[in-house]
């Protein structure tokens, strides 16, 4: 918890580099109409498309961490 | 019985007439989809979502 | 919305059917085509013409609540992807003056030279599925639409609730823009209203007011929303729980009642209403929403004259129960909404049907007109070398480069490992681009591609194509998806965009120096089908599957053919079905290319799409069948009830019971007076959850055939919602007509069915416009008894289909692919998919047989490349992955007396749960293999490097 309240300090200067990992049939798809839509979102993200989030092996999400991502999305 | 066509015209490019040319298309015939309007997906591409899972409807 | 990739469909747009001329087989069809005045292969729909046009036009697509420009595209995702100019309001077209869109378009694409053409066709069927048409404002202006800006109706709902729509998603009155807090919907505006010459059920209308309810809470959960209902239409599969979910989760308020009109009040809108206890109520609402009607298409005449067949009295397609998807011409079949107002799967369902209808008819000339698209043979040498990776950067017109900086991506390519040509290109997937493209891969020797455009889930395909052209493995190409999901949604921050664009950039390179070329492998099919089932859905799909040239052996666990149709003595049109019935059994039994078994049972299946082998046991002696495809046509029992009396006294019976009996003619009704019907016995969380669908109606026709034999009977309908849908409602209006008493009860106030002392029976119930409880002497209690499943727990796991919570089988998607299960190669049809009447049955079952025949004509299945594969050496055979595949296609296999797995690639979707859980690591993914995820993470690590 204490964590969490040095985080919240500095939570301004915070841009976190977020890894997504998105399924091809249903979160991809949003995220393509999403754009269609023009939803603006920050520029955060970046995306690694899988044909289903089945495909997520924990050691993906574990290098993401190990190479120093903030932050992991799935969406599947 | 050689002188029949091996192609379909379907009337209407909705979610009907798209599926049958599908179908068709699959099942080996040659189709043409005949549209009264300038694109094809008729009243379901109007929808937003559809009842009951709310899907997107395009 | 495959349809505009496919060779063998080609579109016409802006174009009338006119005339057709000929025979079954062989018609001469001749349509009317308008110019669009905009070549579809040359736009690239960049827009920029409409920003130009100085002509607004109101937007038909978004309910004319939005102004567009005469050059338009109806909304993004249209097929053809192409602009086309409103004639009506182009100043160039009218007044040969403007031009300006001409000169701004960058592609050439603008041609005012077009002129309207008319086209020839020979085709060897015909099939009208025009849709529908809309109510006429008059009968919505009786709802003060057109006079009141808040009466809005439910089309203009779908647009104002749509994110891409005209108000951003954002629910307002048309009046003074604000959010309204109460809303109304009022039910059967334009339908069941013979004032308007609409006497039947629209069928669709409860569904998508719910729904759009449900939106207009989730995007403002604080307005209270009213439903006034004559009846709740939800009959549908899985449509009553959503509807009961939907009602509890929103609070939604259900008012009883028909609104007759609607007044404005102090800038408000007045209702007033009479309810069950027949007191007058009103109440004052903010916006009230019309749930209008689905009518016949306004052109309906003039497409019945060109085609040549005859419409029926509300101005649909005239068809019958017994053919719903055939017109009055022979050779000219329909489906969808024309046929009669229907929902999105029952249109699909119809679609695939008349599909199977239009393949009998022309099963000799199957493949005489399609085209097959042919490719160069790859050149193996190419991988040989280390990878030459030729990186191509979109600017779709400004859609990219207006926010990302297009210049500088390209150039950051460059500076990847292993990019040895890099460019940006207009628009890459114009024509003139993609051979650009082809061009330079081929000169360059490129041997993976990636393009940094838009979706790969909309363009890999035709990019992929471009790769096969010049002769090199489609697997070896990647996108980097900077528009959809990258300039689209961060327009107003272009440096963080572009920042974005390299990333992607550099994943999508990193990640193509790994691919591996992928074989798409084919598979030969056994080209017979196996219906199991030898009622009404199973014989109608196996006539159709031998009509159109294969092999069928139904397997039916009874003696006899015909299964509930048996039962039926009459169709809702008033057909004899017996003799429907013998003619169908008729046809099976000497159709040459359909075998039937007899008191026989599925005990095993095993194999995949094309290539199955099931065992069969009758009597005692077990069969083995080679087969490609399986149709389930298991069908559903009559349910038994537990109460009312049933079993205990012979004068309550169900309405199947009451129809044999009916069949004797008047003898039957000899001392009958009084003759009670109850509904929804067993259905609707009653024992079941479910409405059966069918048993309003079959109450409705058995009570008018009452009516007929003894017309001084009193027939009284207990009921709860009747559910007499679509032209079903014509009976309904009959039997009130003929004095026929509807009297409606809730659930929490159900009908007792008594022994009085006279040795009959009382009926007691709840009046509710007496405010009483009512005895009713009884001489018949009639129950609608419903449709149970019946125990399809062990074919299930037989085939790996899943059943729903009410134990009906579950279809792949409810709304696209209705008649397929999960699992590939297997297609469902009839009451096992759930309660649906006989003509419902019917197109279901015809639907289920051109699905099924697709991979039979094929002849070979082709599997993608994007498939497990198993690294033998290293499986332990634990049997995980096989135990987590959702679609039977990982097995074990015995390898030198050792357990291995096995992908069975036919039946492969490329999930890759089994790689991910596997313990040893021996599964791969293609075209997503660890290592290649793995250096996507690594290049966007890379990034963060550079950064800090």
């Amino acid at each position: 918890m204490s964590q969490t309240n040095e985080m919240s300090n500095d939570i301004k200067g915070f841009d976190p580099k977020i890894l997504g990992f998105f399924c091809h049939w249903c979160c991809y798809a949003a995220a393509d109409s999403a754009g269609v839509a023009r939803y603006q979102y920050p520029p955060n993200i970046r995306t690694i498309r899988v044909m289903c989030t089945g495909r997520l092996d924990f050691r993906f999400v574990l290098e993401a961490f190990r190479c120093g991502v903030d932050g992991v999305f799935t969406g599947g | 019985m050689a002188d029949k066509s091996g192609s379909v015209l379907i009337l209407g490019g909705g979610i009907a007439g798209i599926q049958s040319a599908m179908d068709l298309a699959e099942l080996g015939y040659y189709v043409y989809l005949v549209e009264k309007k300038a694109s094809i997906g008729g009243v379901m591409a109007k929808l937003d979502k559809t009842f009951p899972t709310n899907d997107c409807a395009i | 919305m495959e349809a505009g990739r496919s060779p063998n469909i080609e579109i016409l747009t802006n174009a009338t059917l006119h005339s057709v001329e000929g025979k079954p087989g062989a018609f001469n069809a001749l349509v009317h085509q308008e110019p669009r005045y905009i070549d579809e292969d040359k736009c690239t729909a960049c827009g920029m013409c409409k920003m130009y046009c100085p002509r607004p036009v109101a937007d038909f697509y978004n309910e004319s609540l939005a102004v567009i420009h005469a050059p338009r595209i109806d909304y993004p995702q249209a097929i053809p992807s192409a602009y086309y100019i409103d004639p009506k309001a182009c100043l160039r077209v009218n007044y040969e003056t403007c031009n300006l869109c001409a000169q701004t378009c960058t592609a050439g694409a603008i041609d005012f030279s077009q002129k309207p053409k008319d086209v020839e066709l020979n085709v060897g069927a015909v099939i009208l599925a025009p849709g529908f048409g809309k109510i006429d404002n008059q009968v919505l202006s009786r709802f003060g639409y057109g006079r009141f800006p808040d009466v809005v109706t439910s089309y203009e709902i779908e647009r104002l609730t749509c994110a891409s729509g005209p108000s951003e998603g954002h629910v307002i009155r048309l009046s003074d823009g604000r959010a309204p807090k109460k809303i109304a919907f009022l039910q059967c505006v334009g339908s069941r209203d013979e004032t308007c010459g609409n006497g039947y059920c629209s069928s669709v209308c409860c569904m998508y007011a719910f729904k759009e309810a449900a939106i207009i809470k989730e995007h403002e959960p604080e307005v209270d929303i009213t439903f006034f209902f004559m009846d709740v239409r939800t009959q549908g599969k899985g449509f009553d729980e959503a509807r009961k979910r939907a009602e509890s989760k929103y609070s939604f308020r259900v008012v009883r009642a028909r609104v007759p009109r609607v007044e404005q009040v102090d800038g408000k809108l007045g209702l007033v209403w009479v309810d069950e206890e027949g007191t007058s109520r009103n109440e004052l609402f903010d916006m009230v929403v019309l749930s209008v009607g689905l009518e016949a298409p306004e052109d309906a005449h003039i497409i019945s004259a060109a085609a040549g067949c005859e419409l029926n009295h509300y101005e649909f397609a005239k068809t019958s129960v017994q053919n719903p998807l055939t017109t009055t011409r022979p050779g000219i079949f329909t489906a969808g909404a024309f046929q009669g107002p229907k929902d999105v799967p029952e249109s699909v369902t119809q679609a695939s049907g008349v599909a199977a209808l239009a393949s009998e008819l022309l099963a000799d000339a199957r493949g005489t007109r399609t085209v097959t698209l042919t490719y160069p043979e790859e050149d193996r040498t190419l991988l040989e070398e280390e990878p030459r990776i030729g990186v191509f950067v979109c600017h779709c017109g400004v859609n990219i480069a207006g926010v990302v900086d297009v210049k500088a991506v390209r150039d950051y390519a460059a500076t990847l490992p292993n990019v040895v040509l890099y460019d940006d290109v207009l628009y890459s997937c114009s024509q003139d681009a993609l051979k650009g493209i082809a061009q330079k891969i081929k000169n360059n020797r490129l041997n993976r591609v990636v393009i940094a455009a838009c979706s790969p889930r909309t363009h890999e395909p035709l990019f992929q194509d471009t790769l096969k052209s010049v002769g090199v493995n489609p697997a070896l190409f990647e996108m980097a998806n900077v528009r959809d999901q990258c300039a689209w949604v961060h327009a107003h921050e272009p440096e963080a965009a572009t920042q974005k664009s390299k990333d992607l950039v550099r994943m999508a390179v990193a990640k193509a120096r790994l691919l591996t070329p992928l074989e798409s492998q084919t598979v030969g099919v056994n080209p017979r089908a196996l219906v199991i089932g030898g009622g009404g859905a199973g014989m109608t799909a196996a006539l159709s599957v031998a009509e159109q040239g294969y092999e069928c052996l139904i397997v039916e666990k009874n003696d006899v053919l015909g299964g509930n149709l048996a039962r039926l003595k009459w169709t809702a049109d008033g057909q004899d079905a017996p003799r429907i019935l013998k003619e169908m059994i008729d046809r099976v039994r000497k159709h040459p290319k359909i075998k039937v078994l007899l008191g026989a049972k599925l005990e095993s299946v095993s194999g995949y799409v094309g290539n199955f082998v099931s065992t069969v046991k009758v009597k005692e002696k077990v069969q083995t069948i080679e087969h490609g495809v399986i149709l389930v046509a298991t069908g559903a029992k009559e349910y038994r009830p537990k109460s009312y009396l049933y079993g205990e006294n012979d004068r309550v019976m169900t309405q199947l019971e009451l129809e044999e009996r009916l069949a004797k003619g008047k003898t039957s009704l000899k001392n009958i007076s009084n003759v009670v019907m109850i509904q929804c016995v067993g259905s609707r969380g009653d024992d079941m959850q479910h409405c059966s669908r069918l048993c309003c109606t079959q109450a409705v026709r058995n009570a008018l055939k009452v009516k007929e034999l003894k017309p001084d009977a009193n027939v009284f309908v207990l009921y709860r919602d009747m559910r007499t849908y679509g032209f079903h409602e014509d009976l309904y209006s009959a039997a009130r007509r003929k004095g026929i008493n509807f009297i409606r009860y809730d659930l929490e106030n159900r009908p007792e069915v008594l022994k009085n002392k006279a040795s009959g029976l009382t009926v007691r119930f709840f009046d509710k416009l007496l405010g009483d409880t009512l005895d009713l002497d009884a001489d018949l209690a009639v129950l609608s008894v419903g449709v149970e499943p019946t125990d399809n727990t062990g074919l299930s796991k037989l085939l790996k289909a899943p059943l729903t919570q009410d134990g009906f089988f579950l279809e792949a998607h409810a709304k696209l692919r209705p008649v397929e299960v999960a699992v590939d190669g297997i297609y469902l049809c009839g009451l096992a998919h759930g309660p649906k009447s006989l003509d419902e049955t019917v197109a279901q079952a015809k639907a289920a047989a051109a699905k099924a025949v697709i991979p039979l004509a094929k002849g070979r299945v082709s599997v993608t490349p994007l498939v497990s594969h198993v690294d033998q050496g290293v499986c332990i055979g634990c049997g995980l992955c096989e135990s987590l595949c959702p679609y039977k296609a990982i097995e074990l296999v015995k390898v030198d007396k050792r357990k291995k797995a096995q992908t069975i690639t036919a039946s492969c979707k490329g999930c890759g749960i089994c790689a991910s859980h596997c313990p040893t690591l021996a599964i791969s993914m293609g075209g997503f293999t660890d290592e290649a995820i793995f250096a996507q993470i690594h290049a966007f690590a890379q990034q963060e490097q550079e950064v800090r």
